[in-house]
């Protein structure tokens, strides 16, 4: 007997979401133009298929996958824009394509390449403009505006139209106007796309602190992987329109099983097993043959020794023993696996 | 002075080929639903014979008759497409908004030249796939013939030649004002309304008064449209070639002065 | 019985706070106008010679010809000034609507549908056009007119609130239409070649009276794309007695029932949305 109601729904529930889309197919050769009028071949492309996972609130999650494995659909569908062809989608239990305006005021959506302020207005009648759409009063507007103007320095473009802003400036405006209504949930579609390191940096504080400060929940997709490192907890893989990964980003790591570097500095030198005396120097490198765990030396210098391992299937304190027994160990040093190449294995 | 020399001019004939001719394969893809762009402007053709048609039950239509209007109809209307519906500013107003504009003025070609041989493409493509059928679907719907039988549509195309070129001058000066303003699409629609009403496009300029046929003969417009429909008709002296010929020369000129202009804004403050 | 109390008054609240919103961007569109006074400038003087320039070429037939199926230059003077009045209110609130392609191109219409209000009302205020080049040149033509009229003898005062009230269901009219047709966007994504059919072409039409055209073309005027309502039917009763009183509440209710219409059709449009690409 469950007497406990559950107190809070979720932030985000999808359920086997899935789109196609209908394309007329291009017609070819002579007369083509004419016929295509009159008579059409569609052909239906599955952009996305059984999606399905749970945000709870406050979580910031990070949705990654190469251009065109249905990130943007998927966002769509979860704001709202896009009706999904199958599934179904509640954000804080409320259907958003049955109650699309009712949903609108409780999320946040900034989409990278487009800009939702007005072009040939100043910045800051956007803004006003906005809050009356959004039934936002004028005492929570000017506190909130006050305070996302300290966050991304909104002040130094105050009162220029939107089309003179650079792209970092606009970026930094975009997002202050999609958080003027307060939503607790923020969709952000590439927000980091084309800035420089500057630019980067303060949106990444920025959300930063509406997730850890405000509580907000946040969904990004992006194909920065700094982005994703330095700000989301849990991180969502979509290839091919399907999820294949959803869990934290050291799970990911580990699940493609990328080498841990270890470089061990020797007092005086060391003996690997298997290897002849006094040719250390040009020792090969590769495989170690008489070890007793799997190891790769990558590189070998006069005291150090640079071996690769795998941390799933070996434990650091079994290497360390085993590299100690070729020598007194002077210092270690370990570097876990770039981010970058991370994804470049599943891309690819 | 202008730097336009002729030997550059002759070595880059290859690449205006090639930029026509991209131009033109661009719009090819696009001929099916352009067929239908073909439909509403016979539609306009023939909203404006109805009106002539109209007028004509009540009053006689002065030397053309009700014969003679429509086929002046069919003619600037088929025409229009040539001589009229140029590329707004020859895309130069999008390529200062975009600053694309830098980039071509480094281009080791002119950039008159360049936008001209681009824009050749367009034109002959829209004569290609739009003022024939245009004028083929009026023909049909009014049921006429050729007028003069044919025999005049030589001496009227190549007026309209000559026109196409003065159109395209005048939008590139359209577009290289969109440097100075921001209003530089209200410029290309006062070149559109000016078509209309100093053209001749829909009522033939002896009919105008007196005023305004002088305003009108001093301006390039009457080359653009009338000359060639009075030429088709067989009312016109070959001699109006000359006047055409002459707006072409003068064009030119103010087109390169004007691209002067341009690198000199575009240098000075960077586009 | 509290509960339908309560609805009216949040839906009172809500259309009062929409007109707040519009208001806030006419104030701010005319303000950043301003800005550029030079391009401002430019563009209303070019807006009213090109204005001025499609009434030339109705004049000059007029000044040719005295007259057109029995209408005077000054009633086809009327028309032609309803006419532009009608379509500087649609262009002016609904200019967006006009430009949908736009949206349905570059895709911006996503942005749209993330707003809590339907997606139309989130659409006009994307701009408000100043349209001063057309009030003036409208505005000309009409003392012309009417001023002439008023002076024969031919209409009275109460000609005024009448052309009024023929100008707001006009508005509504032409409104509706340019609605219908950005509708068939969703669809074909490309509108303006239709535009070109529904909007400019018929709105050229009506600048004559309708008797001038073939009899089906005259029917297709006041039913399937009823320009014909905007002027040539509110001018047969105001100008020349024709028809009756009741050709009021008859373009009331056209105006209604073509907004409603266009309003549904807008409603299945947008269910049918299929945004852009990936």
């Amino acid at each position: 007997m469950n007497t406990v109601k559950r107190v809070q729904e979720p932030a985000i529930e999808a359920a086997g979401l899935g789109k196609s889309f209908k394309t007329p197919v291009v017609a070819q050769g002579r007369f083509a133009g004419v016929r295509s009028l009159f008579a059409r071949e569609y052909r239906v492309k599955e952009a996305v298929k059984g999606i399905g996972f749970t945000v709870e609130k406050g979580e910031f999650v990070g949705y990654i996958g190469p251009n065109g494995a249905g990130k943007s659909t998927t966002i769509k569908m979860l704001a709202g824009i896009l009706h999904p062809s199958e599934g179904q989608v509640k954000l804080a239990g409320i259907d958003p394509h049955a109650e699309r305006a009712r949903c609108a005021s409780g999320i946040g959506v900034v989409f990278g390449q487009r800009s939702q302020l007005w072009w040939d207005l100043p910045v800051k009648d956007s803004y006003d403009i906005l809050a009356r759409m959004y039934g936002v009063s004028d005492a929570d507007k000017d506190r909130r505006l006050d305070q996302f103007a300290k966050l991304l320095d909104l002040n130094e473009f105050w009162d220029t139209p939107v089309r003179k802003l650079s792209l970092g400036q606009r970026m930094r405006a975009d997002i202050a106007a999609a958080m003027l209504h307060d939503p607790e949930l923020l969709f952000l579609d590439e927000p980091t796309i084309g800035l420089d390191v500057n630019a980067k940096r303060n949106i990444r504080g920025f959300l930063k602190t509406l997730n850890e400060e405000f509580g907000k929940t946040i969904l990004l997709t992006t194909h920065d992987m700094d982005d994703i490192e330095q700000l989301c907890r849990r991180v969502m893989v979509i290839g091919g329109g399907r999820l294949t990964y959803d869990g934290t980003v050291e799970g990911l790591r580990r699940e493609i099983g990328l080498p841990t570097e270890i470089k061990v500095t020797y007092r005086d030198g060391c003996t690997v097993p298997g290897e002849r005396q006094g040719t250390a120097q040009s020792a090969a490198l590769g495989t170690v043959g008489g070890a007793s765990l799997p190891l790769r030396i990558v590189a070998r210098g006069k005291h150090t020794l640079t071996v690769e391992v795998n941390r799933q299937e070996t434990r650091t304190m079994d290497v360390l023993r085993e590299l100690g027994s070729w020598g007194e160990i002077d210092d270690v040093e370990m570097r876990e696996p770039e981010f970058e190449e991370v994804i470049r294995r599943i891309y690819g | 002075m202008i730097s336009f020399r002729a030997s550059s001019f002759t070595g880059n004939i290859r690449l205006y080929r090639v930029l026509a001719a991209k131009a033109y394969a661009r719009n090819i893809q696009y001929r099916g639903s352009h067929l239908l762009h073909n439909f509403a402007s016979a539609i306009f053709g023939y909203l404006y014979a109805c009106i002539w048609i109209g007028l004509g039950r009540d009053h006689s239509l002065g030397e053309y008759g009700m014969l003679g209007m429509m086929h002046y109809i069919t003619f600037t209307q088929a025409s229009l497409w040539v001589s009229s519906f140029t590329t707004n500013g020859l895309g130069i107003p999008q390529s200062v908004r975009t600053g694309q504009i830098a980039l071509d003025l480094m281009r080791p070609v002119h950039l008159f030249a360049h936008l001209a041989a681009k824009e050749a493409g367009q034109v002959a493509y829209q004569f290609l796939y739009k003022s024939i059928p245009v004028y083929l679907i009026m023909l049909l719907a009014l049921g006429l013939t050729p007028a003069e039988n044919g025999r005049t549509l030589p001496i009227a195309l190549l007026a309209l030649a000559g026109a196409a070129y003065v159109s395209l001058c005048l939008n590139y000066l359209i577009g290289i004002s969109s440097l100075w303003t921001t209003e530089s699409s209200w410029l290309y629609w006062g070149n559109q309304a000016m078509m209309n009403l100093l053209a001749g496009f829909f009522i033939p300029l002896q009919w105008l008064p007196l005023w305004l046929q002088h305003i009108a003969w001093a301006s390039p417009y009457p080359f653009m449209l009338y000359a060639p429909t009075q030429l088709y008709l067989g009312k016109g002296e070959a001699v109006l070639l000359l006047g055409t010929l002459a707006w072409c020369a003068v064009l030119t000129l103010l087109c390169l002065l004007a691209t002067r202009l341009l690198r000199h804004k575009v240098e000075v403050q960077g586009g | 019985m509290t509960e339908i109390a309560n609805n009216r008054t949040s839906r009172l609240r809500a259309v009062r706070s929409y007109i707040k919103l519009y208001r806030l961007l006419i104030r701010t569109s005319i303000r950043s106008r301003m800005q550029y006074r030079f391009n401002f400038a430019l563009g209303s003087i070019l807006a009213a010679l090109i204005q001025l320039s499609e009434f030339l070429m109705v004049a000059i037939v007029l000044a040719k010809f005295g007259s057109v199926q029995g209408w005077s230059v000054h009633e086809v003077g009327y028309l032609f000034a309803v006419m532009t009045f009608s379509k500087t209110i649609y262009r002016t609130f609904g200019d967006e609507v006009h430009h949908l392609e736009r949206y349905l191109v570059e895709g911006e219409l996503d942005q749209l549908l993330t707003k809590p209000l339907p997606v139309l009302l989130t659409l006009m205020p994307r701009s408000f056009r100043v349209m001063f080049g057309e009030v003036i040149q409208g505005g000309a033509i009409m003392i012309w007119a009417l001023g002439a009229m008023l002076g024969s003898g031919q209409v009275t005062w109460w000609a005024i609130p009448q052309t009024v009230f023929a100008v707001l269901t006009g508005a509504v009219v032409l409104f509706a239409i340019g609605l219908a047709t950005a509708t068939c966007g969703f669809w074909t994504t490309r509108i303006s070649m239709l535009q070109n059919m529904t909007e400019d072409a018929a709105q050229t039409a009506a600048r004559y009276p309708l008797t001038l055209y073939p009899n089906w073309m005259g029917v297709l005027l006041l039913t399937a794309i009823p320009v014909g309502l905007v002027n040539y039917l509110p001018a047969l009763y105001i100008l020349r007695g024709e028809l009756g009183i009741w050709v009021f509440p008859l373009l009331a209710a056209a105006a209604c029932l073509v907004l409603l219409f266009a309003l549904r059709f807008w409603a299945f449009g947008i269910s049918r949305y299929q945004s852009t690409g990936s």
